[in-house]
Protein backbone atom coordinates (compact mmCIF):
# COMPACT_ATOMS: atom_id res chain seq x y z
CA UNK A 1 0.00 0.00 0.00
CA UNK A 2 1.28 3.48 -0.75
CA UNK A 3 2.83 5.83 2.16
CA UNK A 4 -0.17 8.31 1.60
CA UNK A 5 -2.88 5.57 1.89
CA UNK A 6 -0.74 4.69 4.99
CA UNK A 7 -0.58 7.88 6.01
CA UNK A 8 -3.92 8.82 5.95
CA UNK A 9 -5.34 5.62 7.71
CA UNK A 10 -2.64 6.29 10.79
CA UNK A 11 -4.07 9.76 11.01
CA UNK A 12 -7.58 7.85 11.49
CA UNK A 13 -5.77 5.57 13.78
CA UNK A 14 -4.88 8.24 15.99
CA UNK A 15 -7.27 10.59 16.04
CA UNK A 16 -8.96 9.05 19.07
CA UNK A 17 -12.05 11.44 18.50
CA UNK A 18 -13.12 9.30 15.86
CA UNK A 19 -14.53 6.64 18.16
CA UNK A 20 -16.84 9.66 19.37
CA UNK A 21 -17.19 11.31 16.39
CA UNK A 22 -18.94 7.89 15.42
CA UNK A 23 -21.49 8.09 18.22
CA UNK A 24 -22.25 11.62 17.62
CA UNK A 25 -22.93 10.67 13.94
CA UNK A 26 -25.15 7.85 15.11
CA UNK A 27 -26.97 10.32 17.46
CA UNK A 28 -28.34 12.30 14.99
CA UNK A 29 -29.04 10.10 11.64
CA UNK A 30 -30.16 12.08 8.67
CA UNK A 31 -33.32 11.03 6.81
CA UNK A 32 -32.52 7.13 6.31
CA UNK A 33 -32.03 6.33 2.46
CA UNK A 34 -33.56 4.33 0.58
CA UNK A 35 -31.28 1.48 -0.69
CA UNK A 36 -32.16 2.38 -4.31
CA UNK A 37 -31.30 5.76 -3.89
CA UNK A 38 -29.57 7.04 -7.68
CA UNK A 39 -25.89 7.42 -7.58
CA UNK A 40 -26.89 11.29 -8.38
CA UNK A 41 -29.36 12.15 -5.15
CA UNK A 42 -26.23 11.05 -3.22
CA UNK A 43 -24.62 13.98 -4.26
CA UNK A 44 -27.34 16.19 -4.00
CA UNK A 45 -27.67 14.90 -0.16
CA UNK A 46 -24.48 15.28 0.65
CA UNK A 47 -24.29 18.72 -0.77
CA UNK A 48 -27.36 19.38 1.29
CA UNK A 49 -25.49 18.05 4.44
CA UNK A 50 -22.17 19.83 3.80
CA UNK A 51 -24.22 22.72 3.37
CA UNK A 52 -26.80 22.20 6.08
CA UNK A 53 -25.95 20.58 9.11
CA UNK A 54 -23.59 21.11 11.91
CA UNK A 55 -20.27 19.64 12.21
CA UNK A 56 -16.68 19.57 13.29
CA UNK A 57 -14.01 17.68 11.85
CA UNK A 58 -10.25 16.56 10.88
CA UNK A 59 -9.20 15.65 7.95
CA UNK A 60 -5.90 15.16 6.19
CA UNK A 61 -5.63 16.63 2.70
CA UNK A 62 -3.69 15.49 0.36
CA UNK A 63 -1.87 16.82 -2.88
CA UNK A 64 0.82 16.88 -5.16
CA UNK A 65 3.28 14.11 -2.64
CA UNK A 66 2.06 16.06 0.58
CA UNK A 67 -0.42 15.73 3.45
CA UNK A 68 -1.12 18.37 6.02
CA UNK A 69 -3.66 18.16 8.68
CA UNK A 70 -7.23 20.61 9.01
CA UNK A 71 -9.92 21.20 10.53
CA UNK A 72 -13.35 22.43 9.21
CA UNK A 73 -16.21 23.55 11.64
CA UNK A 74 -19.45 24.28 10.10
CA UNK A 75 -22.56 25.97 11.42
CA UNK A 76 -25.87 26.96 10.28
CA UNK A 77 -27.51 28.64 12.52
CA UNK A 78 -30.29 31.42 12.36
CA UNK A 79 -30.37 31.34 8.73
CA UNK A 80 -26.44 32.33 9.05
CA UNK A 81 -23.73 29.77 7.77
CA UNK A 82 -20.64 30.25 9.57
CA UNK A 83 -17.53 28.03 8.69
CA UNK A 84 -13.93 28.13 9.75
CA UNK A 85 -11.07 26.18 8.07
CA UNK A 86 -7.42 26.13 9.72
CA UNK A 87 -4.52 24.45 9.01
CA UNK A 88 -3.06 22.63 12.10
CA UNK A 89 0.37 21.71 10.83
CA UNK A 90 2.27 24.40 8.64
CA UNK A 91 1.42 27.47 7.29
CA UNK A 92 -1.46 28.55 9.77
CA UNK A 93 -3.65 29.66 7.45
CA UNK A 94 -7.42 30.38 8.35
CA UNK A 95 -10.59 30.86 6.76
CA UNK A 96 -13.52 32.46 8.47
CA UNK A 97 -16.82 32.81 6.74
CA UNK A 98 -19.59 34.65 8.67
CA UNK A 99 -22.66 34.80 6.90
CA UNK A 100 -21.48 37.04 4.06
CA UNK A 101 -18.35 38.05 5.28
CA UNK A 102 -15.02 35.66 4.43
CA UNK A 103 -11.93 36.35 6.00
CA UNK A 104 -8.27 34.57 5.53
CA UNK A 105 -6.00 35.27 8.32
CA UNK A 106 -2.52 34.64 5.66
CA UNK A 107 -0.05 34.87 8.74
CA UNK A 108 2.89 33.96 6.37
CA UNK A 109 1.97 37.48 4.71
CA UNK A 110 1.40 38.80 7.87
CA UNK A 111 -2.03 40.12 6.37
CA UNK A 112 -5.78 39.52 6.78
CA UNK A 113 -8.28 39.79 3.87
CA UNK A 114 -11.74 40.27 4.39
CA UNK A 115 -14.35 40.06 1.86
CA UNK A 116 -17.96 41.13 2.23
CA UNK A 117 -20.25 39.81 -0.26
CA UNK A 118 -23.19 40.96 -0.88
CA UNK A 119 -26.00 39.53 1.58
CA UNK A 120 -28.18 37.53 -0.93
CA UNK A 121 -25.06 35.59 -1.23
CA UNK A 122 -24.69 34.17 2.82
CA UNK A 123 -26.78 31.21 1.90
CA UNK A 124 -25.98 30.32 -2.02
CA UNK A 125 -25.36 27.61 -3.03
CA UNK A 126 -23.60 26.14 -5.38
CA UNK A 127 -24.42 24.13 -8.57
CA UNK A 128 -27.34 22.02 -8.95
CA UNK A 129 -26.85 18.67 -9.63
CA UNK A 130 -28.97 18.13 -12.76
CA UNK A 131 -29.63 16.18 -16.27
CA UNK A 132 -26.77 18.73 -17.83
CA UNK A 133 -24.41 17.20 -14.79
CA UNK A 134 -25.49 13.99 -16.25
CA UNK A 135 -24.29 15.04 -19.92
CA UNK A 136 -20.75 15.84 -18.43
CA UNK A 137 -20.27 13.39 -16.00
CA UNK A 138 -21.03 9.76 -15.55
CA UNK A 139 -22.00 9.42 -11.74
CA UNK A 140 -22.49 5.83 -10.11
CA UNK A 141 -22.03 3.87 -7.33
CA UNK A 142 -19.11 1.60 -7.33
CA UNK A 143 -18.94 -0.05 -4.17
CA UNK A 144 -20.23 0.26 -0.83
CA UNK A 145 -17.86 -0.76 2.01
CA UNK A 146 -16.52 0.39 5.89
CA UNK A 147 -14.52 3.12 6.44
CA UNK A 148 -13.88 4.12 9.79
CA UNK A 149 -16.62 1.82 10.88
CA UNK A 150 -18.97 3.46 9.04
CA UNK A 151 -21.16 2.21 6.09
CA UNK A 152 -20.36 3.94 3.04
CA UNK A 153 -21.39 4.28 -0.45
CA UNK A 154 -18.44 4.87 -2.80
CA UNK A 155 -19.94 7.23 -5.98
CA UNK A 156 -17.35 7.49 -8.89
CA UNK A 157 -18.66 10.88 -10.75
CA UNK A 158 -16.51 10.24 -14.30
CA UNK A 159 -15.71 13.30 -16.44
CA UNK A 160 -16.84 12.75 -20.17
CA UNK A 161 -13.98 14.75 -21.20
CA UNK A 162 -10.52 16.55 -20.14
CA UNK A 163 -12.29 19.99 -19.21
CA UNK A 164 -12.82 18.44 -15.91
CA UNK A 165 -12.03 16.62 -12.98
CA UNK A 166 -13.85 13.37 -11.32
CA UNK A 167 -14.29 13.08 -7.72
CA UNK A 168 -14.65 9.04 -6.17
CA UNK A 169 -16.92 9.75 -2.64
CA UNK A 170 -17.02 7.77 -0.09
CA UNK A 171 -20.52 9.11 1.54
CA UNK A 172 -21.75 8.03 5.07
CA UNK A 173 -25.18 6.05 4.76
CA UNK A 174 -27.16 7.65 7.38
CA UNK A 175 -25.52 11.37 7.46
CA UNK A 176 -24.90 11.91 4.15
CA UNK A 177 -21.55 13.10 5.04
CA UNK A 178 -18.70 12.45 3.08
CA UNK A 179 -16.25 10.99 4.66
CA UNK A 180 -13.32 10.46 2.25
CA UNK A 181 -12.97 12.39 -1.26
CA UNK A 182 -11.18 11.55 -3.98
CA UNK A 183 -10.48 14.58 -6.95
CA UNK A 184 -9.52 11.94 -10.27
CA UNK A 185 -8.04 13.47 -13.25
CA UNK A 186 -9.56 12.80 -16.42
CA UNK A 187 -7.92 9.28 -16.39
CA UNK A 188 -9.24 8.22 -13.04
CA UNK A 189 -5.69 9.07 -11.36
CA UNK A 190 -6.03 10.59 -8.05
CA UNK A 191 -4.79 13.79 -7.84
CA UNK A 192 -6.38 15.33 -4.39
CA UNK A 193 -7.84 13.68 -1.52
CA UNK A 194 -9.18 14.21 1.51
CA UNK A 195 -9.64 11.65 4.13
CA UNK A 196 -11.75 12.81 7.63
CA UNK A 197 -9.63 11.56 10.90
CA UNK A 198 -12.32 12.92 12.98
CA UNK A 199 -16.13 14.21 12.29
CA UNK A 200 -18.70 14.97 15.10
CA UNK A 201 -22.16 16.35 14.33
CA UNK A 202 -23.29 18.37 16.26
CA UNK A 203 -26.62 20.22 17.34
CA UNK A 204 -24.67 23.38 19.28
CA UNK A 205 -21.24 24.79 18.23
CA UNK A 206 -20.80 28.02 20.22
CA UNK A 207 -19.52 30.67 18.74
CA UNK A 208 -16.15 30.65 20.06
CA UNK A 209 -15.49 27.80 17.80
CA UNK A 210 -15.32 30.63 14.81
CA UNK A 211 -12.94 32.78 16.70
CA UNK A 212 -9.07 32.21 14.88
CA UNK A 213 -6.34 31.03 16.92
CA UNK A 214 -3.77 33.78 14.75
CA UNK A 215 -2.82 36.98 16.88
CA UNK A 216 -3.39 39.63 14.14
CA UNK A 217 -1.18 41.95 15.41
CA UNK A 218 0.90 43.79 13.27
CA UNK A 219 -1.07 42.34 10.32
CA UNK A 220 -2.32 44.78 7.69
CA UNK A 221 -6.02 43.93 7.26
CA UNK A 222 -7.10 44.70 3.47
CA UNK A 223 -10.89 45.28 3.09
CA UNK A 224 -13.15 45.23 0.32
CA UNK A 225 -16.38 48.46 0.22
CA UNK A 226 -19.66 46.16 0.83
CA UNK A 227 -21.50 48.00 -1.71
CA UNK A 228 -19.71 48.32 -5.17
CA UNK A 229 -19.96 51.33 -7.09
CA UNK A 230 -22.68 51.10 -9.52
CA UNK A 231 -20.99 50.40 -13.29
CA UNK A 232 -21.30 53.71 -15.16
CA UNK A 233 -24.35 53.34 -17.79
CA UNK A 234 -21.97 52.95 -20.79
CA UNK A 235 -19.90 50.17 -18.95
CA UNK A 236 -18.73 46.84 -21.13
CA UNK A 237 -20.87 43.86 -20.05
CA UNK A 238 -18.50 40.60 -20.47
CA UNK A 239 -19.40 37.26 -21.48
CA UNK A 240 -17.36 34.37 -22.74
CA UNK A 241 -17.85 33.58 -26.60
CA UNK A 242 -17.70 30.19 -26.35
CA UNK A 243 -17.41 27.59 -23.53
CA UNK A 244 -16.32 24.12 -22.79
CA UNK A 245 -19.28 21.32 -23.43
CA UNK A 246 -21.76 21.35 -20.67
CA UNK A 247 -20.88 24.68 -18.92
CA UNK A 248 -23.04 27.53 -18.53
CA UNK A 249 -22.93 31.10 -16.93
CA UNK A 250 -25.20 30.60 -13.18
CA UNK A 251 -23.61 33.96 -11.99
CA UNK A 252 -22.87 37.73 -12.41
CA UNK A 253 -22.44 40.38 -10.22
CA UNK A 254 -20.04 43.38 -9.72
CA UNK A 255 -17.98 43.84 -6.63
CA UNK A 256 -14.21 45.38 -5.11
CA UNK A 257 -11.96 42.67 -4.08
CA UNK A 258 -10.11 43.86 -0.65
CA UNK A 259 -7.31 46.43 -1.00
CA UNK A 260 -8.71 47.54 -4.49
CA UNK A 261 -11.24 50.15 -5.13
CA UNK A 262 -11.55 49.08 -8.59
CA UNK A 263 -15.02 47.76 -9.79
CA UNK A 264 -14.75 44.00 -10.50
CA UNK A 265 -17.04 42.67 -13.16
CA UNK A 266 -17.40 38.53 -11.49
CA UNK A 267 -18.60 35.39 -13.62
CA UNK A 268 -19.74 32.50 -12.81
CA UNK A 269 -19.82 29.59 -14.85
CA UNK A 270 -20.85 25.62 -14.09
CA UNK A 271 -21.08 22.28 -15.27
CA UNK A 272 -23.27 21.75 -12.38
CA UNK A 273 -20.37 19.88 -10.54
CA UNK A 274 -16.92 22.43 -11.28
CA UNK A 275 -17.09 26.09 -11.23
CA UNK A 276 -15.07 28.38 -12.77
CA UNK A 277 -14.78 32.36 -11.48
CA UNK A 278 -13.97 34.83 -13.84
CA UNK A 279 -12.85 37.89 -12.93
CA UNK A 280 -12.88 41.00 -15.52
CA UNK A 281 -10.90 44.39 -14.07
CA UNK A 282 -8.86 47.34 -15.99
CA UNK A 283 -5.77 47.27 -15.86
CA UNK A 284 -4.03 49.14 -14.08
CA UNK A 285 -2.50 51.72 -15.12
CA UNK A 286 1.05 50.78 -13.61
CA UNK A 287 1.83 48.74 -16.54
CA UNK A 288 5.17 47.79 -15.91
CA UNK A 289 3.82 45.91 -12.98
CA UNK A 290 1.08 44.45 -15.08
CA UNK A 291 2.57 44.01 -18.30
CA UNK A 292 0.51 41.89 -20.82
CA UNK A 293 1.04 38.66 -19.85
CA UNK A 294 -0.78 35.19 -19.72
CA UNK A 295 -0.64 33.54 -16.32
CA UNK A 296 -0.96 30.13 -14.78
CA UNK A 297 -1.08 29.61 -11.03
CA UNK A 298 -2.46 26.29 -8.89
CA UNK A 299 -3.65 25.69 -6.16
CA UNK A 300 -3.75 22.42 -5.38
CA UNK A 301 -5.73 20.65 -8.12
CA UNK A 302 -7.74 24.18 -8.82
CA UNK A 303 -5.95 25.94 -11.68
CA UNK A 304 -5.99 30.19 -12.78
CA UNK A 305 -5.42 31.62 -15.45
CA UNK A 306 -4.63 35.39 -16.02
CA UNK A 307 -4.24 37.53 -19.76
CA UNK A 308 -5.41 40.75 -20.80
CA UNK A 309 -8.47 41.44 -23.09
CA UNK A 310 -8.82 45.02 -24.28
CA UNK A 311 -7.13 46.86 -21.46
CA UNK A 312 -8.71 44.72 -18.88
CA UNK A 313 -7.68 41.80 -17.10
CA UNK A 314 -9.23 38.35 -17.54
CA UNK A 315 -8.51 36.15 -14.74
CA UNK A 316 -10.19 32.74 -14.62
CA UNK A 317 -10.43 30.77 -11.41
CA UNK A 318 -11.73 27.00 -11.14
CA UNK A 319 -11.73 23.41 -9.93
CA UNK A 320 -10.73 22.45 -13.26
CA UNK A 321 -7.67 21.45 -15.27
CA UNK A 322 -5.39 24.25 -16.18
CA UNK A 323 -6.68 24.58 -20.01
CA UNK A 324 -10.08 24.76 -18.79
CA UNK A 325 -9.40 27.87 -17.12
CA UNK A 326 -7.78 29.32 -19.72
CA UNK A 327 -10.01 28.51 -22.59
CA UNK A 328 -12.45 30.33 -20.23
CA UNK A 329 -10.16 33.61 -19.78
CA UNK A 330 -9.52 33.81 -23.35
CA UNK A 331 -12.84 33.38 -24.52
CA UNK A 332 -14.20 36.37 -22.59
CA UNK A 333 -14.91 39.53 -24.71
CA UNK A 334 -16.88 42.89 -24.03
CA UNK A 335 -20.41 42.49 -25.34
CA UNK A 336 -23.56 44.97 -25.89
CA UNK A 337 -24.85 45.75 -22.70
CA UNK A 338 -28.23 45.28 -23.94
CA UNK A 339 -27.83 41.99 -25.20
CA UNK A 340 -27.36 40.37 -21.88
CA UNK A 341 -29.70 39.36 -19.42
CA UNK A 342 -29.49 40.40 -15.70
CA UNK A 343 -28.46 37.50 -14.36
CA UNK A 344 -27.22 38.48 -11.06
CA UNK A 345 -26.83 35.95 -8.35
CA UNK B 1 29.09 23.69 -25.86
CA UNK B 2 30.73 21.14 -23.00
CA UNK B 3 28.82 18.14 -22.03
CA UNK B 4 28.05 19.11 -18.32
CA UNK B 5 25.49 22.06 -20.01
CA UNK B 6 24.77 19.84 -22.66
CA UNK B 7 23.23 17.57 -20.14
CA UNK B 8 21.95 19.89 -17.55
CA UNK B 9 19.87 21.02 -20.91
CA UNK B 10 18.75 17.97 -21.28
CA UNK B 11 17.90 17.57 -18.04
CA UNK B 12 15.79 20.35 -17.81
CA UNK B 13 13.78 19.09 -21.07
CA UNK B 14 13.02 15.67 -18.86
CA UNK B 15 12.39 17.99 -15.85
CA UNK B 16 14.92 16.34 -14.08
CA UNK B 17 16.82 19.21 -12.87
CA UNK B 18 16.81 21.04 -9.70
CA UNK B 19 15.26 24.16 -9.73
CA UNK B 20 18.24 26.31 -8.47
CA UNK B 21 20.45 24.67 -11.25
CA UNK B 22 16.96 25.49 -13.90
CA UNK B 23 17.30 29.24 -12.83
CA UNK B 24 20.98 29.20 -13.18
CA UNK B 25 20.87 27.69 -16.63
CA UNK B 26 17.50 29.90 -17.24
CA UNK B 27 19.77 32.70 -17.09
CA UNK B 28 22.45 31.35 -19.26
CA UNK B 29 19.99 30.56 -21.80
CA UNK B 30 18.74 34.82 -22.06
CA UNK B 31 22.55 35.88 -22.84
CA UNK B 32 24.13 32.65 -24.41
CA UNK B 33 22.95 32.38 -28.11
CA UNK B 34 24.54 29.43 -28.65
CA UNK B 35 22.61 27.70 -25.74
CA UNK B 36 20.15 29.03 -26.77
CA UNK B 37 20.15 27.33 -30.48
CA UNK B 38 20.85 24.24 -28.85
CA UNK B 39 17.49 24.90 -26.80
CA UNK B 40 15.59 25.45 -29.98
CA UNK B 41 16.74 22.56 -31.29
CA UNK B 42 15.68 20.32 -28.41
CA UNK B 43 12.10 21.95 -28.47
CA UNK B 44 11.61 21.04 -32.32
CA UNK B 45 13.25 17.69 -32.13
CA UNK B 46 10.99 16.91 -29.35
CA UNK B 47 7.53 18.18 -31.22
CA UNK B 48 8.31 16.48 -34.36
CA UNK B 49 9.14 13.31 -32.45
CA UNK B 50 5.84 13.71 -30.39
CA UNK B 51 4.01 14.91 -33.67
CA UNK B 52 2.29 17.12 -31.83
CA UNK B 53 0.66 19.78 -33.99
CA UNK B 54 0.02 17.53 -36.54
CA UNK B 55 3.54 17.04 -37.80
CA UNK B 56 4.15 13.74 -38.48
CA UNK B 57 7.49 11.82 -38.98
CA UNK B 58 8.29 8.70 -40.57
CA UNK B 59 9.24 6.13 -37.88
CA UNK B 60 13.02 5.79 -39.03
CA UNK B 61 13.67 9.41 -38.52
CA UNK B 62 11.91 9.61 -35.70
CA UNK B 63 13.90 6.66 -34.38
CA UNK B 64 17.11 8.59 -35.37
CA UNK B 65 16.02 11.47 -33.81
CA UNK B 66 15.27 9.81 -30.51
CA UNK B 67 18.58 8.46 -30.71
CA UNK B 68 20.32 11.41 -30.85
CA UNK B 69 18.87 13.03 -27.71
CA UNK B 70 18.52 9.51 -26.11
CA UNK B 71 15.53 9.53 -24.10
CA UNK B 72 12.07 11.29 -25.15
CA UNK B 73 12.16 14.94 -23.73
CA UNK B 74 8.92 15.74 -21.52
CA UNK B 75 7.55 19.31 -21.66
CA UNK B 76 8.85 20.54 -18.06
CA UNK B 77 6.55 22.85 -16.59
CA UNK B 78 3.24 20.34 -16.38
CA UNK B 79 2.41 18.50 -13.52
CA UNK B 80 2.59 14.52 -14.15
CA UNK B 81 0.10 13.02 -15.53
CA UNK B 82 -1.68 11.49 -12.50
CA UNK B 83 -0.30 11.60 -8.88
CA UNK B 84 1.98 14.13 -7.55
CA UNK B 85 2.78 16.99 -10.44
CA UNK B 86 6.51 16.61 -10.21
CA UNK B 87 6.84 20.73 -10.87
CA UNK B 88 4.03 22.66 -9.63
CA UNK B 89 3.58 25.89 -11.28
CA UNK B 90 4.32 28.75 -8.94
CA UNK B 91 4.39 31.98 -10.93
CA UNK B 92 1.84 32.96 -7.77
CA UNK B 93 3.76 31.40 -5.49
CA UNK B 94 4.29 34.48 -4.09
CA UNK B 95 1.00 34.41 -2.11
CA UNK B 96 2.77 31.37 -0.30
CA UNK B 97 5.68 33.61 0.19
CA UNK B 98 8.08 32.72 -1.74
CA UNK B 99 8.38 35.38 -4.70
CA UNK B 100 11.99 34.25 -4.66
CA UNK B 101 11.55 30.57 -4.42
CA UNK B 102 8.89 30.79 -7.48
CA UNK B 103 11.67 32.02 -9.58
CA UNK B 104 13.05 29.27 -9.07
CA UNK B 105 10.90 26.85 -10.03
CA UNK B 106 10.22 28.01 -13.83
CA UNK B 107 12.04 27.83 -16.25
CA UNK B 108 9.24 26.25 -17.78
CA UNK B 109 8.52 25.29 -21.97
CA UNK B 110 5.01 26.54 -22.87
CA UNK B 111 3.62 26.13 -26.23
CA UNK B 112 1.45 27.02 -28.63
CA UNK B 113 -0.70 24.83 -30.99
CA UNK B 114 -1.06 25.38 -34.23
CA UNK B 115 -4.50 25.89 -35.86
CA UNK B 116 -3.57 23.95 -39.19
CA UNK B 117 -0.61 20.88 -38.86
CA UNK B 118 2.95 22.57 -39.44
CA UNK B 119 6.08 20.96 -41.21
CA UNK B 120 9.25 20.75 -38.80
CA UNK B 121 10.03 23.93 -41.30
CA UNK B 122 7.83 25.92 -40.50
CA UNK B 123 7.88 25.29 -36.76
CA UNK B 124 11.14 25.69 -36.69
CA UNK B 125 10.16 29.21 -38.51
CA UNK B 126 8.10 30.14 -35.20
CA UNK B 127 10.59 29.47 -32.65
CA UNK B 128 10.28 32.49 -30.64
CA UNK B 129 12.38 34.11 -28.33
CA UNK B 130 11.97 34.48 -24.92
CA UNK B 131 11.12 38.40 -25.37
CA UNK B 132 8.77 37.45 -27.74
CA UNK B 133 6.83 35.03 -25.36
CA UNK B 134 5.95 37.71 -23.23
CA UNK B 135 3.74 39.37 -25.77
CA UNK B 136 1.92 35.97 -26.92
CA UNK B 137 0.16 33.81 -25.59
CA UNK B 138 1.94 30.78 -23.65
CA UNK B 139 0.09 27.74 -23.05
CA UNK B 140 1.29 25.71 -19.91
CA UNK B 141 0.96 21.81 -20.96
CA UNK B 142 -0.91 20.65 -18.60
CA UNK B 143 -2.17 16.99 -20.34
CA UNK B 144 0.05 14.37 -20.84
CA UNK B 145 1.62 13.99 -24.07
CA UNK B 146 -0.19 13.06 -26.75
CA UNK B 147 -3.63 12.05 -24.68
CA UNK B 148 -6.34 13.73 -27.13
CA UNK B 149 -7.46 16.49 -24.90
CA UNK B 150 -9.45 19.31 -25.27
CA UNK B 151 -6.66 21.20 -26.21
CA UNK B 152 -7.37 20.31 -29.89
CA UNK B 153 -10.59 22.43 -29.54
CA UNK B 154 -9.38 24.88 -27.14
CA UNK B 155 -6.84 25.57 -30.13
CA UNK B 156 -9.16 25.37 -32.96
CA UNK B 157 -11.23 28.23 -31.51
CA UNK B 158 -8.09 30.43 -30.42
CA UNK B 159 -4.86 30.04 -31.32
CA UNK B 160 -3.51 31.26 -34.45
CA UNK B 161 0.06 30.92 -34.05
CA UNK B 162 2.21 28.12 -34.65
CA UNK B 163 3.46 25.97 -32.81
CA UNK B 164 6.16 27.64 -30.57
CA UNK B 165 8.21 26.53 -27.83
CA UNK B 166 9.41 29.29 -25.62
CA UNK B 167 11.64 30.35 -22.41
CA UNK B 168 9.71 33.04 -20.31
CA UNK B 169 11.96 35.49 -19.23
CA UNK B 170 12.78 36.36 -15.52
CA UNK B 171 10.62 34.60 -13.64
CA UNK B 172 11.46 36.50 -10.81
CA UNK B 173 9.79 39.26 -13.00
CA UNK B 174 6.83 37.28 -13.49
CA UNK B 175 6.19 36.65 -9.51
CA UNK B 176 5.64 40.35 -9.35
CA UNK B 177 2.73 40.40 -12.27
CA UNK B 178 0.13 38.69 -9.93
CA UNK B 179 0.48 39.60 -6.46
CA UNK B 180 -0.41 36.81 -4.06
CA UNK B 181 -2.98 38.97 -2.35
CA UNK B 182 -4.41 39.01 -5.33
CA UNK B 183 -4.64 35.48 -5.99
CA UNK B 184 -5.81 34.76 -2.36
CA UNK B 185 -8.96 37.36 -3.07
CA UNK B 186 -10.07 35.71 -6.45
CA UNK B 187 -10.00 32.05 -4.35
CA UNK B 188 -11.90 33.28 -1.72
CA UNK B 189 -14.26 35.16 -3.90
CA UNK B 190 -14.73 32.14 -6.25
CA UNK B 191 -15.14 29.77 -3.38
CA UNK B 192 -18.59 31.34 -2.72
CA UNK B 193 -19.76 29.51 -5.75
CA UNK B 194 -18.23 26.32 -6.00
CA UNK B 195 -20.27 23.30 -5.47
CA UNK B 196 -19.54 21.85 -1.67
CA UNK B 197 -17.05 19.18 -1.81
CA UNK B 198 -14.60 21.78 -4.63
CA UNK B 199 -15.10 24.27 -2.26
CA UNK B 200 -13.12 22.12 0.33
CA UNK B 201 -10.61 21.24 -1.54
CA UNK B 202 -10.13 24.49 -3.33
CA UNK B 203 -9.80 26.26 0.58
CA UNK B 204 -7.61 23.07 1.73
CA UNK B 205 -5.46 23.25 -0.32
CA UNK B 206 -5.01 27.36 -0.57
CA UNK B 207 -4.63 26.74 3.65
CA UNK B 208 -1.67 24.22 3.18
CA UNK B 209 0.37 25.76 0.42
CA UNK B 210 3.88 26.18 1.30
CA UNK B 211 3.28 24.69 4.79
CA UNK B 212 5.34 22.72 7.08
CA UNK B 213 3.99 19.27 5.03
CA UNK B 214 5.14 15.31 5.01
CA UNK B 215 6.28 13.75 1.79
CA UNK B 216 3.49 10.85 0.72
CA UNK B 217 2.86 8.53 -2.76
CA UNK B 218 0.08 8.42 -3.96
CA UNK B 219 -3.24 7.20 -2.64
CA UNK B 220 -4.18 4.89 -5.20
CA UNK B 221 -4.83 1.60 -3.92
CA UNK B 222 -7.42 1.54 -1.44
CA UNK B 223 -9.19 3.32 -4.58
CA UNK B 224 -9.01 0.82 -6.56
CA UNK B 225 -9.68 -2.19 -4.48
CA UNK B 226 -12.80 -0.34 -3.82
CA UNK B 227 -14.03 0.56 -7.39
CA UNK B 228 -13.06 -2.97 -8.13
Amino acid sequence: MPRATSSSERFVALALAWAVAGAALAEEPAQKASPEQAPAQWLERMNQALTTRNYDGTFSHWHGGHVEMLRIIHRVQDGTVSERLASLDGSGREFIRTGASLTCYLPDKRTVLVEQRPPQESLVGFPAVNDQTASSYDIREVARTRLNRRDTHVIAVSPKDEYRYGYRLWIDDSTAMPLKTQLCDAHGHVIEQIVFASLTLSSHIPDSAFKPEVSTEGFKWLRNESAPPAPPAEALAWNAMGLPPGFRMSARSAQTLPGSTDPVDHLVFTDGLASVSVFVEPQRRSSAAQPAVPESARVGSSSAFSTVIDGHKITAVGEVPPDTVRLIATQVKAQDPASIGSRRP
Amino acid sequence: MNEELDSQLSAMFDDELAPAECELLARRLSRDEQLKARWDRYAVIGALIRSEGGVRLNAPLAGRVSAVILAEPTFGASPAPHGAPRTRVRWWQPLAGAAVAAGVAVLCIVWLRAQTPLTGAALSAQLISPAAAVSSAPLARATPAGAAGPRDGIAAGISGSGDSYVVPPAPAVRAAVVPSVELANYVVAHSVFSSPVARRNLLSAFMSSESGTIAAEEPQDDAQSNLQ
